[in-house]
């Protein structure tokens, strides 16, 4: 829609940061038990990290971005309802409740 | 050692994605004529953030419970589902990556057009 969006490669960056640290917790917790059972080619796919696809994350970052300027924009409304030119903490304060709900 | 590596890497990325929302959020405000204060943009940027954490955690989970290892667009819709402006507008959007690349698309499952659109909308339909 717009030119000002998130870039894709940094999203997916943050994904799979987060998806490996979440595999490198699975591997902790199956790993005291690992030694014990079977280590086999089944627990290494099952610890491998997720991946998304190219317009997967597009699209993630099409989320992201209707998640910040819907926060300026509900913020920028209650500013211009107290009459004031400039967004401040209040001003999101005050919309941040039901911001977190839609997303 | 290496938690110290992992902690600058993540460290990295927060900063990057933080002046991603600074310039998003500031074009949105200019838009709407107004100005926007530092620390609201840091906000905006932290929240943004941690919903991007979550949002990694919700489509492994959903791939996962889908059977895949890879999350697709869909799992990115479904993640707004309670929200049905939102899950509408995702749903256009991805329509409108669909369109203007079908030459990946066709490159990457190999089948034609016609079939692609089938097993989509027959994705589509228990989740809407």
């Amino acid at each position: 829609m717009e030119e000002n969006t998130f870039e894709p490669d940094l999203v997916h960056a943050i994904f799979k940061l987060v998806w490996s640290n979440r595999a490198l917790e699975r591997q902790m917790i199956e790993g005291t038990d690992a030694l014990d059972c079977e280590v086999g080619a089944g627990t290494s796919k099952k610890n491998r990290p997720s991946s998304a696809n190219g317009n997967a994350v597009k699209l993630s970052c099409e989320l992201l971005r209707n998640f910040v300027t819907e926060a300026v924009q509900r913020a920028a409304t209650i500013a211009e309802a107290e009459g004031v030119s400039k967004i401040e903490a209040t001003h999101l304060e005050r919309v941040l409740p039901q911001l977190l709900l839609d997303f | 050692m290496e938690r110290e590596e992992e902690d600058s890497v993540s460290e990295l990325l927060r900063d990057r994605f933080r002046v991603s929302t600074i310039s998003i959020a500031e074009a949105e405000a200019k838009r709407n004529d107004m100005e926007i204060s530092g620390p609201v943009m840091t906000c905006i940027a932290d929240l943004a953030f941690k919903f991007t954490e979550q949002l990694a955690k919700d489509l492994e989970l959903f791939a996962q419970h889908a059977g895949r290892k890879t999350a697709n667009m869909e799992d990115v819709i479904l993640s707004a589902h309670r929200n049905e402006h939102l899950a509408a507008l995702l749903r256009s959007f991805s329509n409108d990556l669909k369109a203007r690349e079908p030459q990946s698309e066709r490159k990457r499952k190999k089948s034609s057009k016609k079939e692609d659109q089938a097993t989509t909308s027959v994705v589509h339909i228990p989740d809407s």
